[in-house]
């Protein structure tokens, strides 16, 4: 049986959107997305195939590692549609619906050459909604994004090409660390899933789109490569050095930054190191824990991400050094946040505990403590940037005078169900634990484990409330932090700078001489054209020289024979 | 007294019923680690309110680094602005 690729369908939706007025494109943008998501019914199996130049593309191939992130990434693409319902502007909605098919289509490619062609396709209609931000500063962030993602999927295409030239299979699965082919495919992973040095584009660019924007941002690009890494890289022990640094360094940098946009950011890094230590282990758990701790993250970080956005849309800033007391003037908003940063914190009856002791217990099972500790260090720190700076910053620490009041209401309906949902897979894990990848028999609800995770969380804010008290809580500071964007915006401009101007300054004499030289060749040229020994005068240099070249090619051919 | 200050008021009476109520539930795990045997990876982890520890000295840790990384990589808001 053939059937379309889901998100293909949202694809090509996404063209006749600006010829459909405002609200209609709304029902119409859910209506694509319920289609594509019908489109998941059709079950497990390879479904459609297309034979080019020798090869089989495999463009839709789903199994039970796709299904929970198709269906998460359809749940996001409907909120981020229900977020942005006031936005009159038909370019954002037609850049968001097209970039959550992409990434949905990416989810079912079947080969590397179709994962790359979604790959890419991910990157160039994701960078319009940073640059749907409409400012300079957004401008140049946008083209630092896009220079990343690209050099991400031209890494994948190059890592792809040398696997069909060496072994003929370009089939999108299971391998190891073992040639260049798959160091090139983990490294393009890589970049996208932000791994610690190369993850310089998400604190750059995310913070820089629309209130509406940055929503769509965080569910797609990032969750796409953690599938990548759990399809072809499951049970590489060097993801979990690299995961267990990507929960650990960012919680630092979180601290200190004023854009409460940019601490989510820093957030959903560490996030990302969670599901990365997790494919690392690659135990059947694990890889439950990777698939249900994302799916349970796109919904809490979009949470995070609307709220702020509310905030944004309705203050116009989310710098902490100029929020606060919002709670009164913003309550929904305020309920919503404190929702998502509870989920993100991992409290029981909330969703981020249900799907983190997955990940923590099949940790545990390998004996690796050193990343389990990482890994618990780490769950403090997302409690302090996301559980706690965020709600407090904006919503209560002092009153910042604002005069505002609730956002739109499709933002608090989006606001409202992604809420509930989080409280929800809290409450029942099963409704989650029923379409993760392998059968799952867990009870995350046990006396021992509950009572561990609240003495780490209340006495973690205990620390909290200690400090406020003493003064101790270092003071929000309007400033930007260094991040790994600063190698290439200012080390490597520092360093190369000098190097090309000594490189142009060559090139620049070198044509001076050559132009030198040509003035002369024409000087004789013009002098043969206007007076020449017999015949007619030449009409033109270019005449001239096709008749000098013409004459030369006589003479070989003649020589020749 | 001004709406100012009575905001200001409003929000420290908020913070003082939060510390009240994370004390009480401090109070409840703390007495919940006499009777529940909480099973780790490690007998670290099963020590005496471990986690308890663990989150509070985490805590203090982390906004400690945070405050020194702040000489080293905290620069003014126009910094790439040029």
């Amino acid at each position: 049986m053939t059937s379309l690729p889901p998100g293909l369908i949202m694809i090509l939706a996404a063209a006749l959107l600006p010829f459909i007025p405002h609200v209609w494109r709304q029902i119409y943008m859910i209506g694509a997305i319920v289609a594509s998501a019908y489109g998941l019914t059709i079950g497990a199996g390879t479904h459609f195939v297309w034979s080019v130049l020798g090869y089989e593309l495999i463009l839709y191939k789903a199994d039970h590692l796709s299904l929970p992130f198709a269906i998460i990434f359809h749940i996001a693409a409907a909120l981020n549609v229900i977020y942005s319902w006031h936005d009159r502007n038909w370019q954002q909605h037609c850049a968001s619906l097209s970039y959550a098919g992409a990434a949905i289509a990416a989810l079912h490619a079947g080969d590397f050459v179709s994962l790359f062609v979604w790959w890419e396709t991910t990157a160039v209609t994701s960078v319009f909604l940073i640059l749907a931000s409409n400012t300079e500063r957004a401008r140049s962030a946008a083209m630092r994004y896009l220079v990343f993602q690209v050099t991400s999927g031209v890494i994948l295409l190059a890592g792809a090409a040398i696997l069909a030239s060496s072994t003929g299979n370009i089939e999108f699965t299971r391998m190891q660390l073992d040639s260049l082919a798959s160091w090139l495919i983990f490294i393009a992973f890589g970049i996208k899933a932000a791994f610690p040095f190369l993850n310089g584009w998400l604190q750059d660019a995310y913070p820089e789109a629309t209130a509406t924007g940055t929503v769509a941002l965080s569910a797609f690009t990032t969750k796409l490569a953690i599938y990548a890494l759990a399809r072809s890289f499951p049970g590489t022990e060097l993801l979990i050095w690299i995961g267990a640094a990507m929960t650990a360094l960012p919680v630092f940098f979180a601290v200190i930054e004023n854009d409460l946009r940019r601490v989510l950011a820093f957030s959903l890094n560490n996030q990302l190191g969670f599901m990365v230590v997790a494919v690392g282990v690659g135990s059947e758990l694990a890889i439950n824990g990777a698939a249900a701790h994302a799916f349970v993250h796109i919904l809490y970080k979009a949470l995070l991400f609307m709220s702020m956005g509310a905030v944004l849309h309705q203050v116009g800033t989310v710098k902490a050094s100029e929020l606060g007391g919002l709670y009164r003037k913003m309550p929904f908003t305020m309920v919503c946040c404190i929702i998502g940063a509870m989920s993100i914190s991992a409290f029981p009856l909330f969703s981020g505990f249900v799907a983190k002791s997955l990940t923590m217990s099949a940790l545990g099972d390998t004996g690796m403590m050193w990343a389990y500790f990482v890994l618990l260090f780490a769950s403090a720190g997302v409690l302090e940037h996301s559980g706690i700076k965020i709600p407090y910053f904006a919503f209560f620490a002092h009153d910042s005078k604002h005069e505002t009041g609730e956002a739109p209401v499709g933002m608090r309906v989006a606001m409202g169900i992604a809420a509930f949902l989080c409280v929800t897979i809290g409450v029942f894990p099963s409704l989650l634990y029923d379409i993760l990848p392998y059968a799952v028999d867990y009870h995350p609800y046990d006396a021992a484990h509950v009572s561990s995770q609240m003495q780490l969380l209340i006495f973690a804010m205990l620390a909290f409330v200690v400090l406020i008290r003493l003064r101790l809580y270092p003071p929000e500071i309007p400033s930007v932090v260094l991040n790994s964007d600063w190698f290439y915006r200012r080390l490597f401009p520092a360093i190369g700078s000098p190097f090309l101007r000594a490189v142009m300054l060559v090139w620049g004499s070198f044509l001076c001489q050559t132009r030198g030289y040509i003035t002369a060749f024409q000087h004789i040229l013009d002098r043969v054209m206007h007076s020449p020994i017999a015949g007619p005068t030449v009409s033109g240099r270019a005449v001239l020289i096709q008749g000098g070249l013409l004459s030369l090619l006589l003479l070989l051919l003649y020589v020749a024979a | 007294m001004s709406d100012q200050s009575k905001q200001q008021t409003a929000l420290q009476r908020l913070g003082a019923k939060f510390t009240k109520t994370l004390l009480l539930i401090s109070a409840v795990l703390f007495v919940g680690d006499f009777f529940i045997h909480r099973h780790g990876y490690s007998a670290l982890e099963e020590s005496f309110m471990f986690p308890a520890v663990f989150g509070f000295l985490a805590f203090l840790f982390i906004v400690q680094v945070g405050k020194w990384l702040r000489f080293a990589i905290m620069r003014k808001e126009d910094y790439y602005d040029d």
